[in-house]
């Protein structure tokens, strides 16, 4: 589809070239974005429309409520069922873009008369927005190479997994509609370096406005354009287009991005947000001494230089420094930090290091995701620094950083994604374009209908063309060779992409597509079976359960219970406040007892356990357990240790080998309480947990503290209700009792009579008082 | 002007000073540059950074049935998690691939016949192995790649 382009570029110097290129460009287009549509829908053929995993639950919650209350009452919004005693501001601690985003659709939708529920509006977000991503990839990679290469990065960005991953339909996430503002706002910056008018500056800032209310990732666009004109002022490319654009983009940037009640303050307190002042600092600074080169003598200038430089740069470290010391500027953010030092979270912050997406990548995810694209890619940046200008510096140093932050943690591949499909596609395009045409000198006349963009980059090919002609004598047969060797590197450069389609398609079918929150299991004779469990446990929970009861639970599954059961929690996917979870976490591993205090502590009703042993489900919470020991360790390290869990050789194991602590806490008994009867099949042995592989080891206990409320068909989903305080203590010995009531019927004396009064003289009946006689 | 400017040096003496750039500070070409984001990118997409963090084995190694440990150079069925070696070896191939484009480009100066065949038959057939043989290590890590 992609190579349709560059080849109808031969046909269409027989009609009108411009009218054939536009037709040809839009139609290459519409459809890449019907591709990208269409191949994201895989999840609601499959199941249903229905949202996905777990932040999107939130995300879905909130739109509901803003659409419902309107916006004003949702940026008020106090939530008091989520993160119980505490509440959550849901509508300052939120980026309130994506709601807007579906909420205005909804809303003009609505004044057409298309009366669309929210939810379906929800699910289809992401794959209409992956259309206009690929429409600004488009765009962007024109400006830096050709309108040949942006069609290609089009059709890349359409369908490759890196992106996919995070915009199938019902994922309805942040990222989903922040990829293509942020695509957009870097179109629109290296517009306006070129440009170097206000006009687009102001566009630029206005799309990044667009981003910051959208994902908390346009740290990522105000640190990369800083640096992108600091290289600049050091490659010695200061322009007076790179000044208007900067500072115009800074300044009005600053104060839109300031506009989001979740970011408030902070791109002036936060040192993630300095480089972009600091750079704005320093190009005024520039500008000034250029300003005074000009009537001063060479002399004086070096003296002026060197003393304003060294002034300069000193009283900016100072004052950053200083303020940071001041506590004006809050050092950078854990997840920040943790970008740089790599070994950070992994030591001090469990909670971000306990996210699988939070893990480092390793080369099957690069290769999963981008496939032949991560080839393409390294020479996609060699035809970049080869021709460099003002913009290819930009993608050159997006490629690097983004390619680093992508090694550090898996959910940064999808920055890079896009810089990949850009660089691929240049490659590629730059390829096709050597092989394709005719060396025949019949052909010479056509350079000139190449795009107009690349006229710049055609030297090279022209190169062969004039050694050519001067070489007489070396005639056809050599052409004939190389028509034959360039027909079939082309072929075999067809295949490839062919094969990454297919690629793509499968692991968007196979990998991407699953909305985690019903399950499909498949038989031997290829029959499928759809684990509901979830959804039939929240709906339980939504009609058996007190409106106001409180459900204890770890923080994954924090969001759709508040999404489905429409219950309140103790702890979220929000992950702000560590103390409260260590406290749920230390609940979980401590023995029943102790977990008892805390749970009556926090005045929970019921504690809810995903279980997988039954089916061998690997995501629950067994498996996750250890996480939870080690937040819990990090807020409570004197009553939980991790050491305790494991057997003395280091192993973490639920059969009779494992630790006992790890077997008596009360995570292993809400999970396994009464799977020890249970037997699955005949050849295993009653108690054996299929997702571990073993037969747990503590098969018969009884829980004193809670009882068994709920529990889902294949078990994925347990509920437990905490039992109230008991009456009164039990009496140990039971002969006790058996006394006391012989003593009540037989010996009861006047003064232990009811109602009897203290020192109240005697009166013994039929006797008159001795002294009215 | 003049006369503020002296006023520290009334005090202080002016040191016998020459600062000099050296001479190996310079602007490094662009090829240099492209060598070194390349190096780079062959160290990131091999998960040197996983490496570093998780601290995996070079090899792994397991036991047959009959009890003789045997080397495993992929972690199978975990795409979160790979050893040294395999991620090396991957990361090589994806090299390769993206120098063979490079080839590929330049066969496009003014060469002879028999060095540009050569050339071309070059970067074709790294571009081919390093695609085929990542195809093929993915089948190892996960034997389920595209079926179904």
């Amino acid at each position: 589809m992609a190579d349709a382009g560059v080849k109808n570029d031969i046909r269409s110097n027989m009609w009108r070239t411009g009218a054939w290129q536009s037709l040809l460009t839009f139609f290459i287009l519409s459809l890449a974005w019907l591709v990208g549509f269409s191949s994201r829908l895989f999840a609601v053929i499959r199941f249903e429309s229905i949202i996905h995993e777990f932040d999107p639950w939130f995300n879905y919650r909130s739109t509901h409520y803003m659409v419902e209350h309107g916006f004003y009452n949702f940026l008020n919004w106090f939530d008091d069922t989520a993160w119980y005693p505490l509440g959550r501001i849901v509508g300052g601690t939120v980026y309130p873009g994506l709601m807007v985003t579906s909420g205005t659709i909804h809303w003009i939708l609505h004044m057409l008369h298309i009366p669309v529920h929210i939810r379906d509006i929800c699910v289809f977000l992401a794959p209409i927005f992956s259309g206009m991503t690929a429409i600004a990839v488009y765009f962007f990679t024109k400006e830096i190479w050709s309108a040949g290469a942006g069609l290609f990065a089009a059709c890349f960005i359409a369908i490759v997994p890196g992106y996919i991953s995070r915009s199938v339909a019902g994922s309805y996430d942040n990222e989903g509609i922040a990829i293509f503002a942020l695509m957009f706002t870097y179109y629109l910056w290296i517009k306006s370096v070129k440009t170097g008018s206000m006009f687009w500056a102001i566009f630029t800032a206005l799309s990044y406005f667009y981003m910051v209310s959208a994902w908390g990732g346009y740290v990522f666009i105000i640190n990369l354009i800083p640096l992108h004109v600091f290289v600049l002022l050091l490659m010695g490319r200061y322009s007076k287009r790179v000044y208007i654009a900067y500072s115009t983009f800074f300044i009005t940037g600053l104060i839109l991005s300031m506009q989001i009640p979740f970011v408030g303050f902070q791109p002036i307190k936060t040192s993630e947000h300095m480089a972009s002042a600091g750079v704005f600092a320093l190009i005024n600074a520039y500008a000034v001494i250029k300003y005074v080169q000009s009537f001063l003598t060479k002399a004086e200038f070096k003296f002026f230089f060197i003393s304003a430089v060294g002034g300069a740069a000193s009283i900016i470290f100072c004052t950053v420094v200083g303020l940071t010391w001041a506590g004006v500027i809050h050092p950078w953010s854990g997840r920040f930090y943790s970008l740089w030092d790599t070994g950070y979270a992994k030591i001090h912050i469990p909670i971000i290091a306990s996210v699988s997406e939070h893990q480092p990548t390793t080369w099957v995810s690069f290769f999963f995701d981008l496939h032949i694209l991560v080839c393409a890619f390294p020479a996609g940046v060699w035809y970049c620094v080869k021709h460099v200008n003002d913009e290819r510096v930009f993608v050159i140093l997006y490629a690097i950083f983004a390619s680093y932050f992508a090694g550090v943690m898996v959910r940064l591949m999808l920055t890079l994604t896009p810089v990949v499909c850009v660089l691929a596609a240049i490659a590629f395009s730059k390829t096709f374009e050597i092989y394709l045409k005719d060396d025949a000198p019949k052909s010479s006349g056509k350079e000139t209908s190449e795009e107009p963009a690349e006229s710049k980059n055609d030297r090279l090919y022209d190169k062969v063309g004039k050694t050519k002609k001067t070489k007489e004598e070396k005639p056809k047969d050599q052409d004939a060779m190389g028509m034959n060797i360039k027909t079939i590197v082309i072929i075999a450069l067809l295949m490839i992409l062919m094969l990454f389609a297919v690629h793509c398609t499968w692991v968007t079918s196979s990998a991407y597509s699953s909305p985690s929150i019903v399950l499909a299991s498949y038989n031997h004779d290829g029959s499928r079976t759809i684990l509901d469990d979830f959804r039939e446990a929240y709906y339980w929970l939504r009609q058996n359960t007190d409106d106001k009861a409180r459900i204890m639970s770890w923080w994954d599954y924090g969001y759709q219970i508040a999404g489905m059961g429409n219950r309140t929690t103790l702890v979220d996917n929000n992950t702000w406040n560590n103390s409260h979870i260590a406290l749920v976490g230390k609940a979980m591993s401590s023995n029943e007892t102790a977990a008892y205090d805390i749970m009556r502590q926090l005045d929970v009703n019921y504690v809810l356990v995903i279980f997988g042993g039954v089916i061998g489900y690997s995501g629950d919470d067994i498996n996750k357990f250890l996480w939870m020991v080690r937040i819990a360790e990090g807020e409570h390290p004197r009553d939980i240790k991790e050491a305790d869990y494991f057997t003395p050789q280091g192993e973490f194991r639920v059969d009779s080998a494992g630790s006992q602590t790890l077997l008596n806490c009360l995570m292993y008994k809400l999970s396994y309480y009464r799977f020890g009867e249970l037997q699955l099949d005949f050849r295993s042995p009653a108690g054996y947990d299929r997702t571990r592989g073993v037969e747990i080891g503590n098969k018969n206990f009884k829980l004193t503290h809670l009882e068994e409320a709920y529990t889902s068909e294949h078990w994925l989903v347990r509920i437990y209700k905490v039992k109230d305080l008991e009456n009164r203590e039990k009496v140990a010995k039971p002969t006790i009792p058996a006394q006391k009531w012989k003593k009540r019927t037989s010996k009861k004396t006047s003064r232990k009579r009811t109602g009897s009064i203290k020192n109240q003289p005697k009166i013994v009946k039929g006797k008159r008082k001795s002294g009215k006689k | 002007m003049e006369a503020i400017f002296s006023i520290p040096f009334t005090v202080l003496e002016v040191p016998n000073l020459k600062l000099k750039r050296p001479g190996w500070v310079k602007q490094p070409s662009a090829m240099v540059m492209f060598s070194m984001v390349l190096f780079s990118y062959f160290l990131v997409t091999g998960g040197i950074i996983y490496d570093v963090i998780v601290e995996p084995p070079s090899i792994g190694s397991t036991t047959d049935e009959r009890g003789n440990s045997k080397p495993v150079a992929f972690m199978p069925y975990r795409v979160n998690g790979q050893y040294i070696m395999e991620g090396l070896a991957s990361s090589f191939l994806f090299t390769i691939g993206g120098l063979g484009f490079v080839i590929l480009d330049r066969t496009n100066h003014s060469m002879p016949r028999l060095n540009r065949i050569l050339l071309i038959s070059v970067g074709f057939i790294s571009i081919l192995i390093s695609f085929f043989m990542c195809r093929v290590f993915m089948r190892m890590k996960l034997p389920g790649y595209l079926m179904a």
